[in-house]
């Protein structure tokens, strides 16, 4: 079990720290997944929980996402707070007929509320080829009736996990499995949450805008150390939240700054960057002095071996390059 | 054991009522008054109608678009379901769906979405925080013979036997899935083959006899209240519409239909009141017109309800939102 | 051949210019009215126009360089015509190899560049860009709007109000140079004072009837403060006049001059023949000029031939002033806030609407009866001011 001590958590451990809060003070909080239980889960987040809390609210699942998914449908329409986890984000595909026609829906049509989370580590650099390293978050930005949160430190990792499950709607929670062990900060030991729907600006800068989310914000502040040395004053909104958008936020920068590049890990075509690409187009088409510019994996499946994984994924060196030629546009 | 008359009569008042309200909907859908598709349950309201009858307030159903009778005895009355149909703001979903999609917490119905055997693992998960909790209700769910070949029915039935959790699965087998005969749909005889292999005891019973469906669910009901976990429930019976109301359905023998009228669940019902001397003919006359009655004022209900407003089209997609849905 | 292009005299004793900025570069091409370079002169700033097509092949001063009026600063190369020929118009010759680096249909500019070209009314030809391939760049437009304190006003709200300063923190004295503008506004100011015997008597006026008609007809109080002033100017005529060693010089015409803020100074373009303009053409035009004061588009002859000044001091919540006479007139009216009195009237107290009026006279040629009768008509024509119709 991990104890909340005065000293630095991983984004790991802040999942986890959420995670028991959360059960411990809130009976109709419960977890399903595969090897969740004495296994600790795949990834080790809920390690001791089925000691702590029993085989009824840690539960075991059987290789079903689509049925434990429904499952928690079900037992959130019966005002549970389930937390399903799926194995890897890239396994959220068996359970898209539910997620999308049953969750998603739900409240529009009847009015039932579906309190729903569901965990899933996304995410690439981990040479988990095509099936273990997916971002998947462009099909349910796309659907209405979802919410999607992608946090990249810490702090807004178990914040946003405990507003997922405080909310009333269905939740996609996206961990990035690179940073469970790779970021670590010292957290507030008492309650708090990190609202949906609120982007943070994690750089304040005035030449130009980054706009990202999970891993790749990390890749976004190192650029931007080394663009300030340059004389380029990159600010860098981490978006938090997929959807909602914070949409308030993201135009306040760039008319702030008038040009911006969009960052993800996710492939370009449909993915995030392009809606908010359309949107700033439409919305602040007069504060642009320079084309908005994305940068994003290319169009295809996460490849598995490493000079080619490192081709995929994007990179330090490209956001430097789109910053460069942005600011002397 | 047998059942007693106002059992037996408040199960076939409910059989009348559903053979008139679905007769109503194909008479408006002939007549292009009903807004999109209409799906009955022609022929097979003893199988809703008689687990429905047999669950307590709080329980839960979890049905498919062939159960009508259960909506009914649930609570929903004929003018909210016919308002439903015209797509009116009186409606269970106000017009945001349509014809049977319709649920209601309150009255412990699940609307369920097009995509069959969906349902099923949402009612497992119902039946999961029943067990959590330590309550002693009980969740019902239905599906088609079609239904039972999607991965959701497999998933659902394995995870409910697994955790013995308190849910009883019925099954419509009426022979066809839209087009698709029964030997196109499984390669066993029966569809209560598939449920044995997850665990669970399952039972065949006649789909048109809704007495001893009641019976049935009863039994199965109770074990699953008991905490002995799920049963699956084959109901043997006959589509005798198409698969919706604009499907002649010709790819269905004549002869077969034939055949199944004379077992007609509401003639059958009769014939046991009869036989056992709780009812006489007078008796379904009077409990007839009371239901014509009773679907004329749903008629007029839902004919003289609002259809909804236009920017309504942005309502209600987040619960408790902080954040509006805009065009 | 070459033309001469020489410092202009911007200004009726104006003595000599600044050259503040070079719009062309040596060698650049000019087409006729294109502005060429920008010049302080007095306290006047503004872009001076090429007199003719052609290339710039000379400049003689360099930016930041005072010389006299009509030095010759600069030499204008390649068009048949000059300056100096009497007018005749021929053909002007456009050098083909120029005519693509000026093919000012083809630069591109950003949305972010084009709204802000709106907002603040710029032509953008006149900027020259810092981008990749020379783009104008927001941050090229919003220089060239801080340098030349402009700010967006819509055209039909001539307040003259100066944006605020950025605070800033001074932790030591700092010293400011002078600007041009700076210094002859200095001048200017002591040397009116000492020339003038300054006498400064004061009315109150009731604005309640403009104030019906101004809202109706979206006007502020200036044009009709303008019109009860030349009314009264035709029938005290001394006002109106130009004291000089030989005698006083009574003025036919009625030129108002109307003072406009500037950050760092002041300007006072000059409508001429008020008297004969409606209470409409009037707001127009002192709109207009303010607009092209601060931007700094007026032609010299806009500042200049004046016969009378009203300063709007009002304007920044002043009640009451004692301005400056704008020399070489006689005299000069302040107007101060109008702001709701309680006031008596038959005996009783009632809430008017009521401002100030200061004016500051030469008492060498207006004696104090005349001022005031003066005055008494300026008051009569704002308070009993029929409304014009908007035609």
């Amino acid at each position: 079990m991990i104890t909340a001590t005065d000293h630095e958590t991983t984004y790991l451990e802040a999942i986890s720290e959420a995670l028991d809060e959360e059960m411990e003070k809130d009976d109709r909080v419960f977890i399903l997944g595969e090897d969740i239980g004495p296994y600790g889960g795949a990834f080790r987040v809920t390690e001791g929980f089925q000691e702590k809390y029993g085989e009824w609210r840690v539960l075991d699942t059987p290789l079903a996402e689509s049925g434990i998914v429904g499952a928690g449908i079900g037992a959130a329409m019966m005002g549970m707070r389930p937390v399903v986890e799926m194995q890897f984000a890239d396994f959220i595909s068996c359970a898209f007929d539910q997620i999308t026609e049953m969750a998603a829906k739900n409240h529009y049509r009847w009015g039932a509320a579906v309190p729903l989370v569901i965990r899933a580590p996304y995410g690439g650099g981990v040479h988990g080829g095509p099936f273990h390293s997916a971002c998947p978050e462009a099909w349910f930005f796309h659907t209405p009736g979802l919410k999607i949160v992608a946090p990249s430190t810490p702090y807004d990792a178990k914040g946003l996990l405990k507003a997922a499950i405080r909310d009333e709607n269905p939740v996609i929670y996206l961990e990035h499995k690179f940073l469970y062990r790779r970021v670590k900060d010292k957290l507030p030991p008492d309650d708090y949450i990190v609202p949906i729907g609120e982007a943070e600006i994690k750089r304040s800068g005035a030449d130009l805008s980054l706009i990202t989310y999970g891993a790749m914000v990390h890749l976004g502040l190192e650029a931007a150390d080394i663009l300030a040395g340059e004389g380029i004053d990159m600010e860098l909104v981490d978006l938090r939240t997929l959807s909602p958008l914070d949409k308030e936020t993201i135009m306040t920068s760039v008319r702030k700054t008038s040009k911006v590049i969009i960052l993800h890990e996710d492939n370009k075509t449909g993915g995030i960057g392009a809606e908010i690409s359309a949107i700033l187009a439409e919305q602040c088409f007069g504060f642009l002095d320079g084309p908005i510019l994305r940068i994003a994996a290319p169009d295809t499946p996460v490849p598995y071996s490493p000079p080619l994984e490192e081709q995929y994924l994007p990179k330090v060196s490209d956001i430097l390059a789109a910053a460069r030629q942005l600011a002397t546009y | 054991m047998e059942l007693t008359r106002p059992e037996l009569l408040q199960l076939y008042y409910y059989l009348r009522l559903t053979r008139a309200l679905e007769d109503r909907v194909t008479a408006l859908y002939r007549q292009g008054r009903i807004v999109g598709g209409a799906y009955t349950s022609h022929g097979m309201e003893a199988i809703s109608v008689g687990y429905a009858l047999a669950l307590e307030p709080d329980d839960i159903i979890a049905p498919y678009h062939r159960d009508m009778g259960a909506f009914l005895v649930r609570g929903m009355t004929p003018g909210e379901i016919l308002a439903q149909y015209l797509g009116k703001r009186t409606g269970p979903t106000k017009g945001k769906d349509g014809n049977v999609h319709l649920g209601d917490l309150s009255k412990g119905i699940f609307a369920f979405v097009s995509h069959l055997a969906d349902n099923l693992p949402v009612a497992v998960g119902a039946a999961l925080s029943f067990k959590i909790r330590g309550e002693s209700r009980v969740v019902v769910t239905n599906t088609g013979d079609g239904g039972s070949s999607r991965g959701d029915f497999h998933e659902a039935l394995n995870l409910a036997a697994v955790r013995k959790l308190p849910v009883v699965f019925f099954c419509n087998n009426n022979q066809y899935a839209y087009s698709t005969p029964l030997r196109l749909q499984m390669a066993v005889p029966d569809v209560v083959e598939r449920a044995k292999a997850y665990g669970m005891p399952g039972e065949i019973v006649d789909g048109n006899d809704v007495a001893k469906v009641y019976q049935v669910a009863q039994s199965a009901i109770y074990r699953a209240r008991s905490g002995e976990g799920p049963t699956f429930i084959e109901c043997k019976t006959m589509r005798m519409h198409g698969h919706s109301e604009h499907d002649a359905a010709r790819y269905v023998p004549r002869e077969l239909l034939d055949e199944w009228k004379k077992k007609d669940p509401i003639l059958k019902a009769e014939q046991l009141l009869t036989q056992l001397g709780y009812a006489g003919q007078s008796d379904f006359q009077e409990i007839e017109e009371r239901v014509e009655k009773e679907i004329d004022a749903a008629i007029e209900f839902a004919e003289n309800s609002p259809l909804p407003d236009p920017s309504e089209v942005y309502d209600g997609v987040y619960a408790n939102p902080r954040v509006e849905v805009h065009s | 051949m070459a033309i001469d292009i020489v410092m202009p005299q911007l200004g009726e004793s104006v003595a000599e210019g600044t050259v503040i900025k070079w719009l062309v570069s040596r060698g650049g091409h000019v087409k006729k009215d294109q502005p060429l370079l920008e010049v302080e002169t007095d306290k006047v700033s503004l872009e001076v126009p090429s007199p003719n097509t052609g290339s710039l092949s000379e400049i003689l001063i360099t930016e930041g360089q005072t010389v006299p009026v009509g030095t010759v600063i600069a030499r204008l190369e390649g068009s048949r015509n000059s300056v100096s020929d009497n007018g005749r118009r021929e053909m002007n010759l456009q050098p083909t190899e120029t005519k693509e680096e000026l093919c000012l249909e083809s630069v591109h500019y950003s949305p972010a560049v084009k709204r802000l070209a709106r907002e603040y009314h710029i032509d953008l030809a006149r900027i020259s860009g810092t981008g990749a391939g020379g783009r104008i760049t927001q941050k090229d437009v919003l220089a060239h709007v801080n340098k030349g304190q402009i700010q967006p006003t819509p055209p039909f709200a001539p307040k003259l109000v100066i944006s605020p300063r950025p605070e800033q923190a001074i932790a030591r004295d700092e010293l400011l140079p002078f600007t041009p503008m700076r210094r002859s506004i200095a001048e200017r100011m002591v040397e009116s004072r000492r020339t003038s015997a300054h006498v400064v008597t004061v009315f109150e006026a009731d604005y309640s009837v403009i104030e019906k008609v101004r809202r109706r007809l979206s006007l502020t109080y200036l044009p009709f403060v303008v019109k009860a002033v030349t009314q009264a100017l035709r029938a005290y005529p001394i006002l109106n006049a130009s004291w000089s060693d030989k005698g006083i010089l009574m003025k036919h015409s009625i030129h108002i001059g109307i003072a406009v803020a500037l950050e760092d100074g002041l300007l006072v373009p000059v409508i001429r023949d008020a008297d004969q303009k409606t209470l409409k053409q009037l707001a127009q035009e002192i709109a207009d000029l303010a607009y092209r004061a601060r931007t700094k588009q007026l032609k010299p002859e806009e500042v200049q031939g004046g016969t009378f000044s009203i300063t709007n001091h009002g304007g920044f919540g002043s009640l009451l002033g004692t301005p400056i006479i704008h020399q070489p007139n006689m005299a000069i009216l302040g107007m101060g806030t109008v702001q709701k009195r309680p006031v008596v009237i038959n005996d009783a107290i009632a809430i008017r609407p009521m401002g100030y009026l200061s004016l500051a006279f030469d008492h060498r040629g207006i004696d104090g009866a005349t001022a005031d009768k003066f005055m008494t008509k300026v008051k009569e024509g704002i308070e009993h001011t029929k409304g014009e119709t908007t035609s």
